[in-house]
């Protein structure tokens, strides 16, 4: 962490990229974001079950919606990896939609509007390092709603456990990482 | 004032976008009425994104950024439109995730009979996983457990069961070993929303209609 370019990956500084980007329409500024999350994109929707090709064209579609969309990125309501995640979140569920041909497709589950402005953000380092320290089974259980995008059914399945224990489970672990990264910066 | 609130494993998963479909607008339905939820999923985003900065980066294609940087010229910057700046009427009843699909008016639409005291409306395309009933005022249903996944809101009226009275905008989120028996309170219609992520199985009309709360 130590290499120069480290000074563009903090999130304050991406989230100055994305400010700048819509203020500006720079394309080196672009180029910078770009570097920074296309490869983490690829592998998040590679993860969630995307095959190699369709995760860098998930990653193509969410970079360019990015950058037609950065002026209405709000600084105050979310950090850029929030902005950003959530744009891919949103066109991978549209493109499972579409490929069961559910007509559902004109449901808005997640919308933006709707979320408030202004919470303390948590420091996300602290987030990592209280991750480490969860019991395995509990790391477990947030690696896969996180990482895998499986639902509770199938993690159930998965790990041969019961519905109830795995959302007692995933509530225990959420309050453990939330007060371990409750203290702000 | 809700009291009844989508489990905080519900609503991690919402906000990572692993939960099924039908669920998934529940849940949107309950936070357009719920600002404590809006408050933890913001909060469950925040942790799951600090997650993901961790991941491994994965190499793209040589060309990948030269093609995107090539189309930033022909991309029209665009601000997002918010839905809050379209016109909604004010007495709307059906939340806001389901208008444009459904329309405004939960009396508008096309109930069918079920049973005595009992109309549901399927929503098209659904999977059937997604389906609003009407209870008639003090309509007792039979005592149920659950398969699977099930997340009921109360959209107008309220009922009460073993866990407590639900009113319109509360969510039962039951861990599916949850045994209870709700009844429709008097005075007025209960209009309840519920979503399930159970598979599709197809053993006759009557029962498949009824599985999801009676568990035939
Ligand atoms: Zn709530």
């Amino acid at each position: 962490m130590d290499s120069e370019n480290s000074h563009s990956d903090t999130p304050d500084k991406l989230k100055q990229s994305l400010v700048d980007l819509g203020r500006y329409r720079d394309k080196q500024t672009f180029a910078i974001l770009y570097d920074f999350f296309a490869p983490r994109l690829k592998r998040h929707l590679m993860t969630k079950g995307a095959h190699g090709e369709m995760a860098e064209e998930l990653v193509q579609e969410t970079m360019l919606s990015v950058w037609r969309h950065c002026k209405s990125y709000d600084p105050r309501k979310s950090t850029a990896s929030t902005w950003i995640f959530r744009i891919a979140r949103n066109l991978w569920i549209d493109r499972l939609r579409k490929e069961k041909a559910d007509l559902m497709t004109p449901l808005d589950n997640y919308p933006e509007s709707h979320f408030e402005p202004a919470m303390a953000e948590f420091d996300s380092e602290k987030i990592k390092s209280a991750l480490k320290s969860l019991p395995q089974q509990q790391a477990q259980l947030v690696y896969k709603v996180y990482y895998e995008g499986k639902s509770h059914r199938e993690i159930s399945e998965d790990m041969d456990m019961p519905l109830g224990s795995v959302k007692s489970g995933l509530r225990l672990a959420f309050n453990k990482l939330r007060s371990q990264a409750g203290e702000l910066k | 004032m809700t009291t009844h609130h989508p489990d905080l494993s519900t609503l991690m998963s919402y906000s990572a976008g692993s939960l099924p479909d039908a669920i998934a607008t529940v849940v949107a339905a309950h936070l357009s009425v719920c600002s404590h939820c809006r408050q933890q999923v913001q909060e469950a985003e925040q942790v799951g994104i600090s997650l993901l900065e961790e991941l491994v980066p994965a190499t793209m294609s040589d060309h990948a950024k030269d093609d995107i940087l090539a189309l930033l010229d022909e991309t029209e910057q665009v601000p997002i439109i918010s839905r809050e700046e379209q016109y909604v009427p004010n007495d709307a009843d059906i939340p806001a995730p389901f208008r444009p699909l459904l329309g405004y008016y939960l009396d508008e639409l096309h109930w069918r009979y079920m049973a005595p005291g009992l109309k549901q409306f399927v929503l098209p395309a659904s999977g059937s996983n997604l389906r609003l009933l009407k209870i008639a005022p003090g309509t007792c249903m039979p005592s149920h457990g659950h398969t699977g996944s099930e997340l009921t809101m109360v959209l107008r009226g309220s009922y009460s069961d073993e866990l407590g009275r639900f009113c319109a905008g509360d969510v039962a989120d039951l861990d599916p070993d949850v045994q209870h028996q709700p009844v429709a309170d008097t005075g007025e219609h209960c209009i309840c929303l519920i979503a399930t992520d159970a598979p599709l199985r197809f053993n006759g009309l009557v029962p498949r209609l009824l599985q999801p709360f009676f568990q035939l």
